[in-house]
C-alpha cells in the first residue's frame, strides 16, 4: 500500500489507526480536511488527531468506514452496534458527519 | 411525529441500536457524562426515537433533563402527571407538545410552573385542563406560543393570560372567549397569531382586533362577527362559516392579505366585502360551499396559487374569470360545481402551471380527457364521481371506441390519478404515464379482477387501490382527500349498488398494511402489554 493512499487517524489516547484514504473519505468532515488545499496541516502528512474520540469509538468508526464502502458496493450486511457504545458513537458520527 | 429527520447514516444506526429494546436502554442510561455532553439535536432525536418505539417511561426522562430542548408527545395518551413531574425539571426545554394527551389535568401541569426556558406549549384538547391549570402557567414569563384550543378553560382563565406579555402565538379555538375578555388581552401587543374560532366574539369585540399592531394571522371561523376593522398587518384571515357584512372597512390602505378562507361563508353584500381587500397579493382563496358570486374579482388576483371553488355556484359562464387569472395558479378545485367538459378546454391553454386539479363530482365526461391531457404541468388529478368511462363511442360506428385515458400519457409529471366511483371498464386501463405513483380505482365496479391484476403486474411501481386487490397499503393523506360532501356522495352511490361492491373477497393479511417499523412499534404498544407475545401472528390478529 502506498503511503499517499492511506491516512492515519489518532485517538484521544494516542492510538493510531492507519486506514485507506478512500475509507476515511466516508466521513464528510475528514474528506473536507483532506481535500481542501492547504488549510489543514493534516493535508500534508496524512495524519488526523481526534482528542475527543476514544480508542474504542475510533476503532468502531474505522470498522464503519469499511462496512459503508462494502455496503455501497452491494454487500448487504448489518452493522452491529453494541448498545453501550451508542451515545459516544453517535456524538463521534455527528462530529465526523458520517 | 412528522419531524423531518436529518441525520447522517451512522447517527441513524446508533439511534436504532440505542432504542432497540428495554435491555439496550439499560446499557447506556447510566452513562451520565455522555448523556450530559449529548448535543441538543441528538438528544431530541434519541428521545423522539424512544417515544416512537414506545420505550420511554417517566423515570427514564430523568437522564435527558440537561440536554433535551424539544419534546413532542402529541397524541401519546398514556402521558400523565408523573411524566410532567419529570419534565418540569428539564433545564433547557424550549418546546413541549402535549396535545391530545387526555390524562393531563390542571394539577398535572403544576410542575411546569416556573420553568425558565419554555417558549412553546401546546395542550390543545387536554379537556381536563381548566382555569386552575392556567394559573400554573402564569409563572412562565418566557412563553411565546400557547395553544389551548378545546381545553376546559373558561373566559376567566383566558383573561389571566394578559400577564404573559411575550405571547406571539395564541390559539384559543373552541373556547368561550367573550368581547370583554378579548378586550383585556389588548396588552399582548406582540401577538402575531390569534385563533378564536367558535368563540363568543361579536362585532363589538372584533373592534379591539385593531389594537394588535403585529397581528398577521386571524381565525374567526364559526363566530358571529359580521364586520372587521382595519388591520394593516393581516396576512391570513379565516372567516369560514360566518355571515359577512364587510371586511376590513374604512380602510384607506388595504390589508395585504395572502391567505383568505371563506369556506361556507354567507355574504350580505359581497361586492362591498371584497372592495376593501387588496387582492393582488392573495395566493390562497377558499370560497368552497359559500354563496360567493363575485367572480369578477378573480381576474385581479394575479398572485393566486390555490383556488378552491368546490360546491360554489361557479358555472360554465363564469369560468372565463378563472382563465383570466393566469399563470400562477397551481391548485384548482372545481369539484361539485356545474362545470362541463367543453369548458375544461377553455381552461386548458391558460393555466400553464396547474399542478393539482380536482373535478370530483362534476358532470364532465370523457370528452374532457383530451383537454386535460394538454395541461402538461399536472401532478394530481381527481376525477372521482364523474361520468368518465374511459372511452368515447364514435357517432355512427358502433364498434369504434376511442380510448380516452390515453390522452393522459402526455402528462409526464402526473403522480396521482383518482378515478374512484367512475364507470371505467377493463379496456380503458391503458399504459399510464411513467411518473404515476398512485391510481385510485375504488368503487370502479365494472373492472374485472383479472384486468386489475394484469395492470398491477405490468406497472409494479404504481400503488393501485381497488376492492378486488388484496394489498391495501396504508392510506395517505393527500391533496385529494375527499371532502365531507364527497363522502356523502360516495355513500349514496354505495347504497345504489351494494351488490357490485365486494368489500373483502380475499383475506387481507393485516401485516401488509404496516411497514416493519410500524409493526415493531405496535408490538410495544400499551395495547399488547397484557398478553405475552408468542408470535407475530398473534400480535397481528389482536390488532384486527
Amino acid at each position: 500500500m502506498k503511503k499517499e493512499d492511506t491516512v492515519k487517524l489518532i485517538s484521544a489516547e494516542g492510538f493510531e489507526f492507519v486506514i485507506d484514504k478512500e475509507a476515511a473519505m466516508v466521513s464528510q468532515t475528514i474528506r473536507n480536511m483532506l481535500t481542501s488545499p492547504g488549510s489543514f496541516a493534516e493535508t500534508q502528512d496524512g495524519k488526523v488527531t481526534f482528542p475527543e474520540i476514544s480508542t474504542t469509538i475510533l476503532e468502531k468508526i474505522c470498522q464503519y468506514f469499511y462496512w459503508s464502502l462494502q455496503y455501497a458496493r452491494g454487500k448487504e450486511t448489518d452493522f452491529h452496534i453494541e448498545p453501550e457504545l451508542t451515545l459516544e458513537l453517535m456524538m463521534a458520527a455527528n462530529y465526523l458527519h458520517t | 411525529m412528522m419531524e423531518i429527520e436529518n441525520q447522517t447514516e451512522l447517527v441513524r444506526l446508533c439511534l436504532e441500536a440505542a432504542g432497540e429494546s428495554r435491555e439496550s436502554i439499560e446499557k447506556w442510561r447510566r452513562q451520565r457524562r455522555s448523556l450530559e455532553r449529548l448535543p441538543a439535536h441528538l438528544a431530541d432525536s434519541l428521545l423522539r426515537h424512544l417515544i416512537r418505539r414506545r420505550l420511554l417511561f417517566p423515570s427514564l426522562l430523568e437522564v435527558f433533563k440537561r440536554s433535551v430542548e424539544v419534546i413532542n408527545l402529541r397524541g401519546e395518551n398514556y402521558v400523565d402527571g408523573e411524566w410532567l413531574a419529570y419534565l418540569g425539571a428539564f433545564r433547557y426545554l424550549r418546546s413541549l407538545n402535549l396535545a391530545y394527551c387526555h390524562k393531563i389535568s390542571s394539577s398535572a401541569i403544576w410542575p411546569l410552573a416556573g420553568m425558565s426556558s419554555l417558549k412553546e406549549l401546546d395542550i390543545s384538547r387536554c379537556v381536563k385542563v381548566t382555569d386552575a391549570g392556567i394559573k400554573h402557567l402564569l409563572s412562565i414569563p418566557t412563553l411565546e406560543k400557547l395553544c389551548l384550543s378545546e381545553t376546559g378553560v373558561t373566559e376567566n382563565g383566558v383573561e389571566l393570560l394578559s400577564s404573559l406579555k411575550n405571547l406571539s402565538v395564541l390559539d384559543l379555538g373552541g373556547l368561550p372567549v367573550t368581547d370583554p375578555v378579548l378586550s383585556s388581552l389588548q396588552v399582548l401587543t406582540k401577538l402575531q397569531y390569534l385563533d378564536l374560532w367558535g368563540s363568543k366574539i361579536s362585532n363589538e369585540g372584533a373592534c379591539v382586533l385593531e389594537m394588535f399592531p403585529r397581528l398577521s394571522f386571524l381565525n374567526l371561523a364559526w363566530t358571529n362577527v359580521t364586520k372587521l376593522p382595519k388591520m394593516l398587518s393581516l396576512e391570513c384571515l379565516n372567516l369560514s362559516n360566518c355571515t359577512i357584512d364587510s371586511i376590513l372597512e374604512l380602510n384607506e390602505e388595504k390589508a395585504p392579505l395572502v391567505k383568505l378562507s371563506l369556506s361556507g361563508t354567507t355574504f350580505v353584500n359581497e361586492a362591498e366585502a371584497f372592495l376593501h381587500i387588496e387582492t393582488s397579493f392573495l395566493s390562497f382563496l377558499d370560497v368552497s360551499n359559500s354563496s360567493f358570486n363575485s367572480f369578477c374579482f378573480l381576474p385581479e388576483m394575479k398572485a393566486l396559487e390555490h383556488l378552491d371553488l368546490s360546491s360554489s355556484i361557479m358555472r360554465d359562464d363564469t369560468i372565463e374569470m378563472v382563465v383570466c387569472m393566469g399563470a400562477n395558479l397551481r391548485n384548482l378545485n372545481l369539484s361539485n360545481t356545474r362545470i362541463s367538459s367543453a369548458r375544461i378546454g377553455v381552461l386548458a391553454g391558460h393555466l400553464p402551471n396547474l399542478e393539482i386539479f380536482s373535478l370530483s363530482g362534476t358532470q364532465i365526461d370523457d370528452v374532457a380527457m383530451s383537454y386535460i391531457g394538454m395541461m402538461t404541468s399536472l401532478k394530481a388529478i381527481d376525477l372521482s364521481n364523474t361520468d368518465i368511462k374511459g372511452f368515447i363511442r364514435q357517432v355512427g360506428a358502433e364498434t369504434d371506441l376511442v380510448l380516452s385515458l390515453t390522452a393522459l400519457q402526455s402528462l409526464n409529471h402526473l403522480e396521482r390519478l383518482n378515478l374512484e366511483q367512475t364507470q371505467v371498464r377493463d379496456a380503458a386501463l391503458s399504459p399510464p404515464p411513467e411518473t404515476l405513483k398512485l391510481l385510485d380505482l375504488r368503487g370502479c365496479w365494472l373492472l374485472s379482477e383479472d384486468s386489475i391484476m394484469l395492470f398491477c403486474k405490468r406497472n409494479p411501481q404504481i400503488e393501485v387501490r381497488h376492492e378486488r386487490r388484496s394489498v391495501a397499503p396504508s392510506d395517505q393523506v393527500g391533496p385529494n382527500r375527499p371532502s365531507p360532501s364527497r363522502i356523502s356522495l360516495m355513500a349514496s352511490q354505495m347504497n345504489k349498488k351494494p351488490e357490485q361492491l365486494p368489500l373483502s373477497l380475499c383475506f387481507i393479511d393485516q401485516r401488509l398494511k404496516y411497514s416493519r417499523e410500524e409493526l415493531l412499534e405496535l408490538q410495544y404498544s400499551t395495547l399488547s402489554l397484557e398478553l405475552p407475545h408468542d408470535s407475530d401472528d398473534q400480535e397481528v390478529m389482536r390488532l384486527e
